[in-house]
């Protein structure tokens, strides 16, 4: 892996801007809008790669220097796009690992991973082994570090997202929760607190060995100094009164110990979107488009009053989109990512896009 | 009216209320058809119905089911006697590769709401199992539950398992899940596919009918 400077070309511009949007953002302003190129490059790591392929327990070397060749490939190909995009480095191990440091196991398959739920009683969480003690929580610390190892002295920044602390109860209990929320609400914030502390714990860990490793780059603690990335998925199985009375008080325990929230959520709660940015210091939410759901760049004007200001990313599928919605946007903070089919097209509409932002 | 507060008790996930209710009903000499149909499956559709519409959400479906359930389990036994058939039988899973399991629950408590017996694979269940399982129970249905992209192409590949084995005829193949749509489904040649679990308990029934 090289220097970060390596792949981005205006890297001081780059986070500038970002950070003017996050300020922005948590002050309820808007007026930001960024740009990100998706060309096949960026996903392509999530192909070749296969969870299936690595022994955890005895050759980890091989999973990381894998890994790590994946995305020095991505972050190179992409280096001419002057777009919104920094590379940035972290362990991805599927999606078992966000409960599996809890306890557990993790069933790996080539693209994803899962842990299956381990509370057979929603009061079993209190006789969970004590946090730091599992399995997946050491192995995810030692990759962690390894990675950090092999890439210090790139400044590149470390990122890692965590589950919301509904998404983490949900993984653990699965779908008893639902009843739960009937048969024994106070257990269910007994949970739910358990499950803030617990991504609490494993964040700072995480964050202490990027700081060992990182702290003294310019960039490398972008990502983790006074913020948390957090997934709000299983609220979008709930109404917002029920997101507000269960989910809103541990989310926000997460995000004041941290700072500012980076929050995602689903195309699928878009009614979920003024709950969610109403949460304190919330700077940015990742609002994914779903099969089957509203777009949400057809929903401009409804985002931009309920976000806010909190920068609200999405994606689109044509440029057009972009110009048509462009005025809108700027009433309220966005991030807008645009799928290309080439490395030429990314250029390409990156220089549409600061055309269309100068005009 | 007994029947109407079943089904209102029913919406409200009020368990024991509905286990009471049925139970009252039954002394009263309410046919167990009708407590069936007017009261827990009438219910059940209203819920599916609100759901469809944003209205309600994942947790007020999964209680009505239970409340559901909990009135079945007394009325299962008169039904029986009253030699009412059972409506048909499915089975259900999520494919390989899959772990997304609340949308295939739904389907399930849904179908189950219109008195379908079904039989519960899990998920990331592959072709092998599915046919193994046709096999053992002769389901009417197989209905099967994909959420992403990647394992959507897993729903033909337990079709072709069907044909293969030679029972492709033998049971009515519904398909969904948020990627799947009415076109995938009839390139790979399933037989149905709806869009939520309201609709497909409708399809099932109108297939089960047929
Ligand atoms: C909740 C969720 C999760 C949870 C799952 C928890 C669980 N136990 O199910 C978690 C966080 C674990 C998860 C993991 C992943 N997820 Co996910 N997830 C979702 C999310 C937000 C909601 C799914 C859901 O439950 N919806 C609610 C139910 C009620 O809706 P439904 O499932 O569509 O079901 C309804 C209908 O489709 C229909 N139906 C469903 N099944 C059937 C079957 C039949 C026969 C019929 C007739 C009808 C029918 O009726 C249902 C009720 O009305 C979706 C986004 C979305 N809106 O779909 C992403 C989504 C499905 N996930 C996605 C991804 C990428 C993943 C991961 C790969 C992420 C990762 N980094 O690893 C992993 C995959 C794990 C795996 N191998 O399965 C993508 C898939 C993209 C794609 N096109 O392939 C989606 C679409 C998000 C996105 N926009 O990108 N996910």
């Amino acid at each position: 892996m090289k220097t970060i400077d390596a792949y981005k070309n205006d890297l001081d511009q780059t986070i500038l801007s970002s950070k003017k949007m996050y300020d922005d953002a948590v002050a309820g302003c808007g007026g930001n809008i960024s740009f990100r190129a998706l060309p096949p490059s960026d996903i392509e790591i999530y192909n070749d790669f296969d969870l299936t392929k690595y022994n955890y327990e005895t050759d980890l070397d091989a999973y990381a220097e894998s890994l790590l060749a994946g995305m020095e490939k991505s972050f190179a190909a992409r280096k001419d796009i002057n777009d919104n995009f920094f590379p940035s480095i972290g362990p991805i191990l599927g999606i078992g690992d966000y409960s599996a440091f809890v306890t557990g196991e993790i069933i790996f398959r080539k693209d994803t991973s899962w842990s299956t739920p381990c509370l057979k009683e929603i009061e079993d969480f209190r006789n969970l082994p004590p946090l730091g003690t599992s399995k997946w929580y050491k192995k995810f610390l030692e990759i962690s570090e390894l990675l950090l190892k092999k890439t210090q002295g790139t400044g590149i920044p470390f990122m890692r997202g965590f589950f919301s602390p509904l998404d983490l109860a949900h993984a653990l209990r699965g779908e008893n929760i639902y009843y739960d929320f009937y048969d024994d609400p106070d257990m269910v914030h007994e949970l739910l607190d358990y499950c803030a502390d617990a991504t609490i714990k494993f964040a700072e860990d995480i964050y202490a060995l990027n700081n060992k490793y990182n702290g003294k780059t310019k960039y490398g603690t972008w990502y983790t100094k006074g913020k948390i990335n957090m997934s709000e998925d299983i609220a979008c199985m709930i109404s917002g009164a029920a997101y507000n009375e269960f989910c809103a008080p541990h989310t926000q325990k997460v995000i004041d110990h941290f700072g500012v929230g980076y929050m995602h959520c689903h195309s699928r709660a878009m009614y979920l979107v003024k709950e969610i940015c109403h949460l304190r210091n919330v700077a940015h939410l990742w609002l994914a488009t779903d099969p089957n759901q509203p777009r949400p760049i057809d929903h401009i004007e409804q985002l931009v009053k309920a976000a806010n200001g909190v920068a609200i990313a999405i994606d689109c599928d044509t440029f057009e989109e972009i110009q048509n919605h462009y005025n809108e946007m700027k009433k309220g903070n966005f991030s807008i990512c645009l799928p290309v089919k080439s490395i030429e097209e990314g250029i390409k509409y990156t220089t549409l896009f600061e055309q269309l932002k100068n005009k | 009216m007994i029947l109407e507060d079943i089904s209102t008790l029913l919406q409200k996930g009020k368990a024991k209320e509905v286990k009471i209710l049925v139970q009252q009903a039954l002394d009263e000499k309410i046919t167990p058809t009708m407590i069936l149909n007017e009261g827990l499956i009438k219910g059940m559709s209203i819920i599916g119905g609100k759901f469809k519409n944003n209205e309600v959400f994942v947790p007020e479906v999964l209680v009505a089911a239970r409340a559901m359930n909990s009135g079945l389990e007394i009325l299962r036994p008169a039904l029986v006697a009253s030699g009412a058939k059972s409506v048909g039988k499915a089975i259900i899973c999520t494919v390989m590769g899959d772990l997304h399991d609340i949308g295939k629950n739904l389907v399930k408590m849904m179908l189950e709401g219109q008195g379908i017996e079904v039989i519960d694979l899990g998920v990331d269940v592959d072709a092998d199992t599915i046919v193994e399982a046709v096999k053992t129970h002769h389901p009417d249905l197989v209905c099967l539950s994909a959420l992403l992209t990647t394992t959507m192409m897993n729903q033909k590949v337990i079709i072709d398992a069907l044909v293969k084995a030679g029972i492709r005829d033998q049971v009515v193949v519904m398909v969904g899940g948020a990627p799947v749509t009415q076109g995938f489904a009839n390139e790979i040649g399933a037989d149905a596919y709806t869009a939520d679990a309201a609709s497909a308990s409708e399809a099932a029934l109108a297939f089960l009918r047929n």
